[in-house]
């Protein structure tokens, strides 16, 4: 049974110009898109800079309203919740931010930050707050005597986990990391990639895991869908991904990320030439025919519906 | 091998509030007339500050090289006046960065912007100089060229930023080309055409190409010969192929085993691998380290690691590491 099921969602922001100010036109940031997370699962947003990912993540946690769709948390229907009635789900889904230390009070003590959420959501105060602020710290890593530290003393990968140990905090079922390691050395990101691992198995958390790269990706998801100018355009899990791309967008990323590896290299890699079109003014039909080295007259005037095209594979490209 | 630039015992260090950091402690390294040689380390390795050091772009007010020699063309750049640097800076050196729209001026045309650093270090007129602004936005396969010198660097995608800073960096013809982290800000289809970009052209032009980045998927697609900096040292160097295949030292053996792959055969449906973690955390560089930079970080450290620097040695084939245990 999924956590979280988003069908049909579309965010669009409007474009304002002209002396009035009218709205002239609109950002299609996310255009109808559908999927849905089971417990205990890491389903895996991968795509480049435009493609809506992030934008899905803060809609799902009603950061910003979609435009239209349906978002239903735990079996029941958040899509058209105000913020106060909001409040009470908000238990049941957290985030955590590429850059923590953006999210957190400098004037505010560790302790203080991660144990918030408990005095907010009335789950505990005083000593049985501190109590269970300390056994988190542990959980992720960090000594209970750090509480008494304030942010700017921790490095990039401590403060991940302060911010893993406060969304945390609340006994989530959902957690939406948007980018959680992109901003982290190596030898870091190894740390808190095997913690998330960890803390999934242990607590049957659902990951919505937004990530623009693919080995990161590929090392946490169970499955992953591929987004390209607010659209999925291939969603399967992630073995069949990676041995068996179907959509051209999908094998242009794939053949376009480096490896660690010398003797794969030495040859042209990039099959697919210029930027991303502008989300404000996306190609007509496929999104992607302008970059596309197989696109045909159709695709310039159709948009392909993401079909599953074997069990769990689904692929929006009207040539596969 | 004769080298084009020699870097000897480079010190860099800067004052800051918490005491003195010593960014670069006594790196080493050559560059050969046109190879690419890869510098990678994680943040605060030094490898940045090695390569402003190379230009001499160390803030004067909080930073200084406060010992051993860079040279090239018979020159110590450590030591050369302010006035021949900037003939030599865009000229026969030039350097692209990670983010070219804060390199770029935002309101000159990008046409200017090329043309600018033609006439002033090769002396031809303004006309000359936008004709060759044109044959390089052509070089770097910016299409329809001429009209694209009279556009703003906003009006550019940021593939393109990164194209046009390139166009500039070889204008001149250098022949050395400092990069730091040129695709890091890009989207992976982007960075992909880039560096099949810089390949394409230094196979064409001859320049030699020092590449600094943390990717080490970048490092071995794209160079030749690798440095591997760690807490502002030099810990190994080597061909890229003998470094992937036989990393010697501990640290460079731990970054390989921590990155999530992609191109490995795919584990068991349903189990996750662990990735292996270095413990611990990069040592605070406003104390002098005793010892090996990594010894707190590293499995094999022994007593005589936190106690003395390691020596340097040479496994063969231009591959050296400097550490004590490893066991060539």
């Amino acid at each position: 049974m999924s956590v979280l099921e988003v069908t049909n969602l579309v965010k669009h922001f409007p474009i304002h110009g002209g002396l009035l100010q009218r709205q002239v036109g609109a950002v299609r940031a996310v255009d109808g898109v559908s999927f849905s997370i089971a417990k205990g699962e890491t389903l895996g947003l991968v795509g480049e800079s435009g493609c809506g990912k992030s934008t899905i993540g803060k809609t799902v946690l009603k950061l910003i309203e979609p435009t239209s769709g349906r978002i239903v948390l735990g079996g029941e229907d958040i899509t058209a919740l105000r913020p106060g009635a909001m409040w009470p789900h908000r238990k049941r889904i957290q985030t955590i931010f590429q850059d923590p230390y953006s999210s957190m009070n400098p004037r505010l003590s560790a302790g203080t930050i991660v144990g918030e959420p408990l005095e907010n959501f009335g789950i505990a105060r005083g000593r049985e707050r501190d109590e269970r602020v300390a056994r988190l710290f542990e959980r992720v890593g960090l000594r209970p005597d750090a509480m008494r530290k304030y942010a700017h003393e921790f490095s990039g990968g401590q403060r991940q986990r302060l911010g893993i140990a406060k969304a945390l905090s609340v006994s989530p079922d959902v957690i939406v990391a948007d980018e959680p390691v992109s901003a982290l050395d190596v030898s870091v990101q190894a740390q808190v990639l095997n913690l998330l691992i960890d803390l999934q198995e242990e607590l049957g958390l659902a990951y919505l895991f937004i990530s623009h790269d693919l080995a990161v990706m590929r090392h946490i998801s169970h499955r992953i869908a591929v987004m390209y100018l607010g659209r999925i355009v291939e969603l399967t899990d992630k073995r069949t991904l990676f041995t068996n791309p179907l959509h051209p967008y999908t094998e242009a990323l794939l053949s376009a990320a480096t490896a660690p590896d010398p003797r794969r290299a030495k040859r042209k890699k990039a099959i697919v030439q210029g930027d991303v079109p502008s989300p404000a003014n996306p190609p007509p039909g496929c999104h992607f025919h302008t970059r596309c080295p197989y696109a045909t007259p159709e695709c310039k005037v159709t948009a392909p519906p993401l079909r599953e095209v074997a069990p769990g594979h689904h692929v929006a490209c009207l040539l596969r | 091998m004769t080298a084009l630039l020699e870097v000897r015992d480079l010190h860099t260090q800067f004052n800051t509030l918490d005491g003195v950091v010593r960014a670069v402690d006594g790196v080493s390294f050559d560059l050969a007339s046109g190879e690419t040689l890869g510098i990678v380390g994680e943040s605060g390795c030094g490898k940045s500050v090695t390569a402003l050091s190379i230009l001499r772009l160390i803030p004067p007010e909080t930073g200084r090289i406060s010992a051993g020699s860079i040279l090239f063309e018979g020159n110590d750049l450590a030591k050369l006046g302010e006035q021949e640097m900037k003939r030599l800076r865009g000229h026969r050196i030039s350097m692209i960065f990670q983010e070219p729209m804060t390199s770029l001026n935002p309101v000159l045309t990008i046409g200017t912007q090329i043309a600018e650093n033609v006439v002033r270090h090769l002396g031809v007129p303004w006309k000359a100089a936008r004709e060759r602004a044109c044959e390089m936005l052509d070089l770097v396969r910016i299409s329809d060229a001429r009209r694209r010198l009279g556009e703003y660097p906003h009006q550019l995608s940021g593939g393109m930023r990164q194209r046009v800073m390139i166009a500039m960096a070889l204008s001149c013809d250098p022949q050395v080309l400092i990069a730091d982290e040129p695709t890091t800000a890009l989207d992976v289809t982007v960075q992909a055409q880039i560096l099949d970009l810089m390949l394409e052209l230094k196979e064409k032009t001859g320049t030699a190409i020092v590449l600094i980045t943390h990717d080490l998927g970048v490092v071995a697609e794209t160079t030749q010969r690798v440095v591997v900096m760690y807490a502002g040292r030099k810990v190994e160097e080597a061909p890229v192929l003998a470094l992937f295949d036989n990393p010697l030292h501990p640290y460079t053996r731990g970054l390989m085993r921590a990155i999530p792959r992609l191109d490995l055969d795919l584990e068991q449906a349903g189990t996750r691998p662990r990735l292996q973690e270095i413990p611990g955390l990069v040592p605070r560089l406003t104390q002098p380290i005793i010892g090996c930079a990594f010894a707190s970080r590293c499995e094999l450290a022994t007593d005589r690691c936190r106690a003395e620097a390691p020596p340097v040695i040479d496994a063969g084939g231009g591959h050296t590491v400097a550490c004590w245990e490893a066991r060539p």
